[in-house]
């Protein structure tokens, strides 16, 4: 599984795209839409019984047990989702808030609906991402902020730097050792313990 | 969450508890708390006159197979409550599905705290409620060195971390550190035991859990070692684990906890009482069954008045809620969703039973991010 979130949410060429649709007129006109952004394109069908999770996004024709044909977990998704929904009849919404499914397209649809769809499910995807990256980073924070604070007191009380140039020297040092910041911060302080 | 397909004189939940592998030594007995409470609410009616009804599966002490289940357990059983986990990993694992299909999972479980899912009701200790009281007195009692083996997974590693802190801010010192696997055997621990013979510690503070929790004290034991003079410490060893490495094995080690079976009082007698007359007159209760029965209580004391599973509805009728438990009088804090809980030291007696040497004058208030870690905590000594 390859991570683009350098690239923009609008910007598909290189995308792996999966696309679980019947060939009928509209599942055509989906796959044709989908190769037409230069998208890289795979076909699956009839639904398998869990659908690849190797792809950047997956569309996928609804079921009642789409749900447990997702390959993982709701919130921790591996791709994002489109849920192409039947015109008949109107969806359990129980049923597909349940696939936590990042944008829609009710049949039948039109090309602008399949791109701004596509842009969307994107955009969503890696908003959660970021954000849950983002809170993983702080609940690390908030368990090593003692120990950063206790290394930064150190190093301003012996080698007499101020409190921003401690915390710029421990970083500087996580990075060019490419490691968090709280294992210098612990390196810090246990040698200080060492030395006494 | 609607129970459309399913019977609506009944109130469905989920309970996932490892029947087996190598946590069911621990995660059993929270599974037969969980299941004396559902019994008991039926026994009085069910909750405004409907059935409570367990959807139970075994995940077999693999974490990522909590996950599947509580996906299973919400998508497919349409259950919006689940009571479970033991380890930390678990409880990672279920996390992203309660959070992304509001769920709520309620979680009687002491962890290494550093955490506030608003889908998580948090019923087993943090380390404020334990750690802080554990770590002065064994310093006070036994002296400042302590050597730490833990198992290989979060909850040791984040705990040892909080434990190690609260030992340098006291003036005390780590002399070693290891973790092993969690399917560790007895012989496993013979380098460790070596290390501890040659470091000579006033304290073997412990974060082994499941089954190779009996390997580490019995290897101790054969080792000759003298609690006395150095005992084993824990934050998870209980009467259950004691029971089965043997009482002579167990004697003398140190456990810090909110509940023993041994607290006084007329709620834990007749919990205790119910208990061994529905699971046998061997089976002791411990921490994880008492937080797994209360927190039972304490979702239907809720649910009589939401009368709806609906997560929303449910968390802000549970927060702030307090409930008689054997363990004393608890609540919900509002503020973390963590349970103000009572502190313990207990150390064993040559019956498996803890003799609570130390204890809080009151619930000790959750402070999950030990925030105000450092300020006394209001002990006396029993």
């Amino acid at each position: 599984m390859t991570w683009r979130d350098t690239a923009p949410p609008f910007e598909f060429s290189n995308l792996d795209v999966v696309a679980a649709c019947e060939r009928d007129e509209v599942g055509d006109g989906l796959i044709r839409d989908l190769q037409r952004t230069r998208a890289r394109v795979r076909h699956v069908w009839p639904m398998p019984a869990h659908l690849p999770d190797d792809a950047d996004v997956v569309f996928s024709e609804f079921a009642p047990d789409l749900a447990s044909r997702i390959p993982w977990v709701p919130g921790d998704p591996k791709a994002a989702l489109v849920v192409i929904l039947p015109r008949e009849p109107s969806p359990d919404l129980e049923l597909l808030f349940n696939c936590a499914p990042d944008a829609v397209l009710h049949r039948p649809f039109t090309g602008q609906a399949v791109v701004t769809s596509l842009m969307l499910a994107r955009a969503h995807f890696n908003y959660e991402r970021r954000l849950r990256s983002r809170i993983g980073k702080l609940d690390e924070t908030l368990r090593t902020i003692r120990c950063v604070e206790r290394a930064k007191a150190i190093l301003i009380s012996r080698r007499n730097m101020r409190e921003d140039e401690a915390y710029q020297f421990m970083r500087r040092q996580a990075m060019s050792r490419r490691v968090p910041i709280s294992t210098i911060a612990n390196a810090i302080v246990d040698t200080e313990e060492m030395l006494g | 969450m609607k129970s459309a397909g399913f019977d609506p004189h009944q109130w469905r939940v989920g309970v996932l508890f490892s029947s087996t592998g190598f946590m069911a030594v621990i995660e059993e007995t929270q599974l037969r708390g969980t299941l004396l409470a559902i019994d008991e609410i039926n026994a009085g009616g069910g909750i405004n006159e409907r059935e409570l009804v367990p959807v139970i599966y075994d995940p077999a002490s693999e974490s990522a197979a909590f996950g599947r289940y509580a996906k299973r357990l919400m998508v497919e059983d349409r259950v919006s409550t689940i009571f479970g986990c033991y380890t930390s990993s678990s409880r990672k694992a279920v996390l992203p599905v309660v959070e992304r299909l509001n769920g709520l999972l309620w979680y009687p479980t002491l962890y290494e705290g550093f955490e506030f899912s608003p889908n998580v009701i948090y019923t087993g200790a943090a380390p404020n409620q334990n750690s802080v009281a554990l770590c002065r007195y064994l310093m006070d009692h036994y002296g400042p060195r302590f050597y730490f083996v833990g198992s290989d997974y979060i909850y040791p590693r984040e705990s040892n971390r909080i434990m190690r802190d609260l030992l340098r801010a006291n003036g005390g010192e780590m002399v070693g550190e290891t973790y092993l696997s969690l399917r560790a055997r007895q012989h496993d621990f013979l380098p460790v035991i070596r290390d501890i013979r040659r470091q000579q510690p006033d304290v073997i503070f412990s974060t082994v859990v499941g089954d190779s929790t009996i390997h580490l004290y019995q290897s101790y034991a054969d080792a000759g070692f003298d609690p006395k003079v150095m005992p084993i410490a824990s934050l998870t060893t209980t009467e259950s684990e004691i029971r089965a490495m043997g009482f002579d094995v167990g004697e003398g080690h140190v456990t810090a906890a909110s509940y023993f079976e041994g607290v006084s009082g007329p709620s834990n007698s007749s919990f205790v009482a119910r208990y061994k007359k529905r699971y046998g007159a061997d089976e002791p209760t411990n921490m994880c069954v008492e937080a797994a029965y209360f927190q039972v209580h304490i979702f239907a004391k809720a649910l009589e008045q939401t009368n709806s599973t609906d997560t929303d509805l449910m968390r802000s009728m549970v927060l702030g809620s307090t409930f008689e438990a054997p363990q004393g009088r608890v609540s919900i804090n509002a503020t973390c969703s963590h349970t103000d809980l009572w502190t313990r030291i207990g150390r064993v007696n040559r019956c498996g039973q803890f003799d609570v040497v130390q204890q809080s004058l009151s619930p000790v208030l959750a402070d999950p991010y030990l925030t105000g870690y450092g300020s006394p905590v209001g002990c006396q000594q029993a």
